[in-house]
Parts: C-alpha cells; structure tokens; sequence
C-alpha cells in the first residue's frame, strides 16, 4: 500500500504541476501561507468586528466545505474510468490490467488526497498563523489545537463525499436519500435551529472545547473521538460499497445531431459546434451536474445573506442588483463543466481552431445560464418582496456575467479547471473577478441611500466591463489560436 | 507537384529531441510509408506536417501550405487518421461523420456518410454512443472520418491496427484503388508486411533522423523482404 500510495501521491502532484509548472504549483501552499500570516497579522482588527467564536465556526465550515468538494473521488474515480483523459490513464484504472484490488486502490486515493489536500491548504495556513506568532501573542498550543480541530472537519467532509459518491455508483435513488438527509441535517441547524451546529461539525465541538474557549477536558476528548468514529465509519461504508469491479454503463442513443443542427439557424458559422455541445451535455448527464453545482451556490448564498440579515441582525441590504453581480460571478462554474464533458483531442484532425471552440462553449452557456440567473434572480427578489429594482439587476446579471465566463475563456481556454490551478492565472482571475464584483456589490448596497450615485456608478461599471469583455473576446484568437486541443 | 516538402523539421520535449533536422520530398501520387521503431519520431513527424505541433527547427510545405502558418488549411485539404482512436464520445458514428461534414463543408454529404457507413459495415452502431464502441469500430469511424471530404494527401497513422483482416484487406484495396487515382498517401506503420505491398517510396527513421530513403526495392538490396531490410538498417545503429 505504501508503495501505490506514494506512486499516487506522486501522479497528483505531476498531474497539478503539469497544467502550469512544478515551481508555479508549488507557489500555491506559499501564496495560502502568505494569506494566512495576513489573517494573523490583522486578527486584532477582525476579531473586533467577527467574535472568535464564529471566526472559528466559519473555518470548520469552510474546512468541511472543503473536505466536501476533496472527497468527491467517487465521481471523479468514475470519469477517470470512463473516460480518457486525452492520452492519460490513471493509477485508479490499474486494477483492470494487473492483480490490484480496485477497494484498495480506491482508499488508496482516499489516503492520497487526505494527505495531499490537507499539506497543500491546512498545514501553510497553520504554517502561516504560527509564523505571526512573535506579533500577535497567540499560543503555539492553541494554534495545534485549531489544526487537529481543522482537520477532523477537513476529514469529516471528505469521508462524508467518498461515502455518498460511492452510494453513487451503487444506486441514485441512495444517493439522493444520502444527500437528502446530509442537507436535512444542516438545514437542522440553519433553518429551524433544532439541531446545534457542534452536534453536525464534531471538529468544531472539540475546537469549543480546547484552548482559547476551554481548557482541555472530557468534551473536547469525546467530540473528538466522535469526529474519528464518523470519519471511520463513512469510510468503512465507502468501502464496502465500493464495487470490486467497475463496468460503465453504456448509454443507448437515437441519432439527433441533424435535427438539433436544423433547429439553430440563428447560430450561423457556429450552428454545428452549438448543436454538438448540447447533444454531448444531454447524453454525458452534464446538464443535472451543471444545473445543480450553479444553483447550489446561488441557494447558499441566499441562505448566507439570509443568515445575516435576520440571524446576525446585520443590516446590510442585500437586494436584487446584489443577486444579479453575484449570478454572473457563478456563471464561470457553468463554463468549466461545459470543458469537462468529453476529450476534445479528435478535433486535432479537422480544419478547426481552439477559438472556434470557446465561441461556440461561450454560445452554450449564454443559452443555457441566461433562463437560471432570469428566474434566480427574479425568484430572489419576490421572496425578497425586493422586485422594484429588477430594471437594473438584469443589465448587471447579464454584462457580468457575459463578462465572467468570456474573461474566463480568455484566461483559461478550454482548460479551465487546469490553469485555475495556476497561482498565475489564479492571481489574475481574482483580480479581474473580484474588483468589479466587489464594486457592484457595493454599489448596491448604496441604491436606498443615493440612486443617484448608485445608477450612475452602476452604469460605470457595467459600461467598464462591457468594453473589457470585447476586449477580452477579440483577445481569444490572438492568446489561442495556436493552442492545441490535445491535453 | 511536390506534395511534401520539409527542410531542417526539428522537435524538440524539453530535454527530449524527437525529431532531428528532417529533410524531405515527396511528389504527389506517391505513396510513402514511413517506418521506424518506437519513439522514432514517426508520429512527430506526421503531426507537425498536419499542422498538430509547430516544428522547434526547419520549415515544411504541404499542398504548398506552410502548415505551422496556416494549419487549418491544411486540415481542410488532407484527410487524417491519428495514432489513438479519438472520435468523440457521446456522438454516435453517423452523427460524428454528420458534424465533420458540416466542419469540412462536404457536398452531398449524406451520401458520403452513407458511402462510408456502408463501406465499413457501421450501420448497426447506429444506436450507440462512441465511447460504447470497440476499438476496432473506432477506428473504422475514425477512417471514414478522413476520407469523408475525398481529400488528395492522406496522412495515416498505424491505419491497419485494430481492424480485423476483412477490413485490413478492405482497407488495403481502398488505399491501392485511391493512389492508382493519383492520389497521395503518407503512412506510418509497423506493419511491414502489409506497407511492401502498398507503398512505392519508403523511408526508416530512427532517433529523429532520416536514415533511409528510396524505392522498397531500393532499400531492400539484398535483403530478402522490407522487415529484413528495416532490422538490418536499425540494428546497425544499435
């Protein structure tokens, strides 16, 4: 085992490495050290503002989060085995060719990811916090504490994802009653307060129950040991449901890329390639994945503006033209499963352009985004009782996100999930997303204040990103003409 | 009419030289088969004269088209069948053929798709997705795929693996009846036996270079067939 394991340990950190260069990857752990010395340097300043309290329950969430998108391996295993990644073959795919069971292999990847994830984020960020210690006082003691309490919740999360991917592979409807009860379970806490939000995250519980907040003791001990008994457990039940042998299904299809081409006259020179990323998504299953990994995060963050408004009693207004910059922010998640669906490296045989690719993905999107941010955005703002400002929040959903998925592209090509793992390319999409979002947000927050001010700052921004997204769409022949569609 | 022709194609992988200062010449209605042990540089080569990969080194024309300048053009005009069996995965084998039609703008396209679907017995696959096909029918449909358009230069890259022997046999005749319409085919293959009966020029290359070039009768000498020759010219190097 610790032979394959340190094979898989090295095939991610090539597989990482190999979308920028090993330097350029290796500069992430660094820029999240950096990152976290910042925090510790200005925690005097946000503790004033955040009680510690919930800055440490927003780290085991987010910890958890984290965990919860690591550990969706059950998924990836599947499309690792399904489909050829270009010319790559994965170490999870041995076990058809030689004597290795696929159980093993699969923990394998488990062991794998929970040591690579957890040296790439938690230990620089701890690094980082340790670091800041000659400034800020805090006790080397109670930082160890935060990492092990972090990393059951990190634990937690990806045990938590192998488990329910797994139920996955076995059966969707155990699969939809798995998730079905996890989201009870936070909605338990969020929504009706009847569950404690400890009793969901144990790593949080024993974090209650360890220095700052306690002294250590009985509680921390046996939130503890509750964290590893639920980390075990969704590991043993991963396990076992993991099947030994995995066949993929085969999908049986009526021939329907005439008809559909026929349909989409208006689509002219990029008729065909639009008509082929709809028949993909449809029979790869792309478009439930699609649908829920960009309307969750719109659901969330309705529910966090929502907790903060009548939870914290906050008074920040989150109206509609605040949903409608944030929907366009979402749009980019929309634009890398559009990459993701198949392996594009047949078209290395036609008289086509990687340009002409990203077009036609950019049409895709703008088609099947532009009606889910429409009744988002509108749905928001009803529940809200918020509709008097819809005027201007459709004309800022739509620039941005027009802008977000077409500065991606630009960015990113049709690699999207690859170079957003360069620190580079990761440095300036932050920048070029995060200004204008954090902008619009809060020019919205002013609209009750100075419309005046607000609409005419608004329409500043928005006339700013609209050149910069022709900018940007004109720059795509230019930056990826010469690319190849081979991975 | 020079259907090829490179001076000085270099290519370099890091460290890795694949390709090493390549000069070559081919008239159209040639049919040349490139041969060469594994990592030679064969696919290399193919690859930057399709316009896949921009030499390191030297220039190449093909067609008259400079494919690292203008390597659409150059798709348009030839016809290419890569060294992995590609097509898209959640297409069925008459829509790919359909959606390369449209991309190459192909006349009367039904009836290429239906000349081809026929000619490689891929009706039955009507109902299933690429990915759930075998590879042997993979390659069928990415075959069909190069020939689709009828183009004059066609590049191939291990074109007989996977097929079973009616086909290699089908495909063998195809190839013969296309270059006696004088046509060009460029060919990569392993399968000497099988390249001797097709091609009239034949070259070996090993280590990114050129070592051999000529007529099969050229290179054979004394040598009892193409295999013998190749081993004799490569096994001198090692």
């Amino acid at each position: 085992m610790s032979y394959l394991l340190r094979l898989m340990l090295k095939e991610e950190f090539r597989m990482h490495a190999r979308y920028s260069s090993p330097r350029m990857f290796l500069t992430f752990p660094v820029v999240v050290f950096l990152f976290s010395l910042a925090i510790g340097l200005t925690s005097h300043r946000i503790l004033e503002a955040t009680p510690l309290s919930e800055a440490i329950l927003f780290l085991h969430v987010s910890a958890f989060l984290y965990g919860l998108g690591v550990g969706a391996f059950g998924f990836l295993g599947a499309q690792y085995l399904e489909r050829r990644h270009g010319n790559r073959n994965y170490l999870v795919a041995m076990p058809a060719l030689l004597p290795m069971s696929f159980r093993r292999t699969f923990f394998g990847m488990y062991v794998r990811d929970a040591l690579f994830y957890t040296v790439l984020l938690l230990v620089p960020m701890v690094a980082g916090l340790l670091a800041s210690v000659p400034f800020t006082g805090f006790r080397v003691a109670s930082i160890g504490f935060l990492f092990l309490a972090s990393l059951v919740s990190f634990l937690l999360g990806m045990s938590l994802s192998f488990f329910v991917s797994t139920l996955y592979m076995r059966s969707r409807p155990a699969f939809i009653v798995g998730t079905g009860l996890i989201t009870a379970a936070f909605a338990g806490y969020a929504l009706f307060r009847i569950l404690p939000v400890e009793s969901i995250l144990p790593g949080l519980a024993m974090h209650y129950g360890l220095p700052p907040f306690a002294a250590p003791g009985v509680p921390a001990l046996v939130a503890g040991l509750a964290g590893a008994g639920a980390i075990a457990a969704c590991i043993a039940g991963a396990l076992v449901l993991v099947p030994d042998h995995y066949e993929p299904r085969s999908t049986p299809a009526r021939e329907e890329l005439p008809r559909v081409d026929a349909r989409l006259g208006l689509a002219g020179g990029y008729r065909i390639h639009l008509a082929k990323e709809f028949v993909d998504l449809k029979r790869s299953g792309t478009i439930a994945k699609m649908f829920f990994s960009f309307v969750t995060p719109l659901i969330l963050l309705s529910f966090t503006a929502w907790l903060v408004r009548y939870g914290f009693r906050v008074p920040v207004g989150f109206n509609s033209v605040f949903y409608g910059a944030m929907v366009g922010f979402f749009g980019v998640l929309l634009y890398n499963w559009l990459n993701s669906v198949d392996a594009m490296d047949h078209y290395e045989t036609l008289p086509l352009g990687v340009p002409k690719v990203i077009r036609s993905k950019l049409a895709a999107f703008l088609v099947l985004s532009t009606g889910i941010s429409s009744v988002f955005v509108v749905g928001v703002s009803v529940l809200n009782g918020d509709v008097r400002l819809l005027w201007l929040a459709f004309p800022v959903m739509l620039v941005t996100s027009v802008y977000m998925v077409v500065m991606t592209a630009y960015l990113t090509g049709l690699r999207t999930n690859s170079f957003l793992f360069d620190p580079g390319i990761l440095a300036q999409f932050s920048v070029m997303a995060m200004l204008p979002d954090l902008g619009l947000t809060i020019l919205s927050f002013t609209v009750d204040r100075d419309p005046v001010f607000t609409i005419a700052g608004i329409s500043l921004v928005l006339a700013v990103l609209a050149i910069a997204t022709l900018v940007l769409y004109r720059g795509i022949d230019g930056k990826w003409g010469r690319a190849s569609f081979a991975e | 009419m020079k259907a090829i022709e490179a001076r000085g194609l270099g290519k370099r992988f890091n460290s890795v030289v694949a390709l090493d200062g390549v000069d070559l010449d081919l008239d159209s209605g040639q049919f040349f088969g490139l041969f060469g042990p594994n990592g030679a540089g064969k696919t290399t080569l193919l690859r930057i004269l399709t316009g896949q990969l921009a030499p390191t080194t030297g220039t190449a024309r093909v067609l008259g088209i400079d494919p690292a300048r203008e390597p659409l053009k150059v798709k348009a005009a030839i016809g290419i069948v890569p060294e992995v069996e590609s097509p898209p995965s959640y297409l069925t084998a008459a829509e790919y053929l359909y959606f390369v039609g449209r991309v190459r703008e192909v006349a009367n396209l039904q009836r290429a798709i239906d000349r081809w679907i026929t000619f490689f017995d891929l009706d039955g696959t009507r109902g299933t997705i690429c990915r759930d096909l075998s590879k042997g029918t993979r390659q069928k449909l990415m075959l069909a795929a190069a020939f689709l358009h009828d183009p004059d230069l066609l590049f191939l890259d291990e074109p007989f693996i996977n097929l079973d022997p009616i086909y290699q046999r089908r495909l063998k005749d195809f190839l013969l009846e296309y270059h006696a319409a004088g046509h060009t085919v460029f060919m990569c293959s392993h399968l000497l036996e099988i390249a001797e009966k097709l091609c009239n020029q034949v070259a070996i290359i090993d280590g990114g270079r050129l070592i051999a070039r000529g007529s099969v009768a050229e290179l054979r000498k004394g040598d009892k067939d193409l295999e013998a020759a190749f081993l004799r010219l490569v096994g001198e190097r090692r």
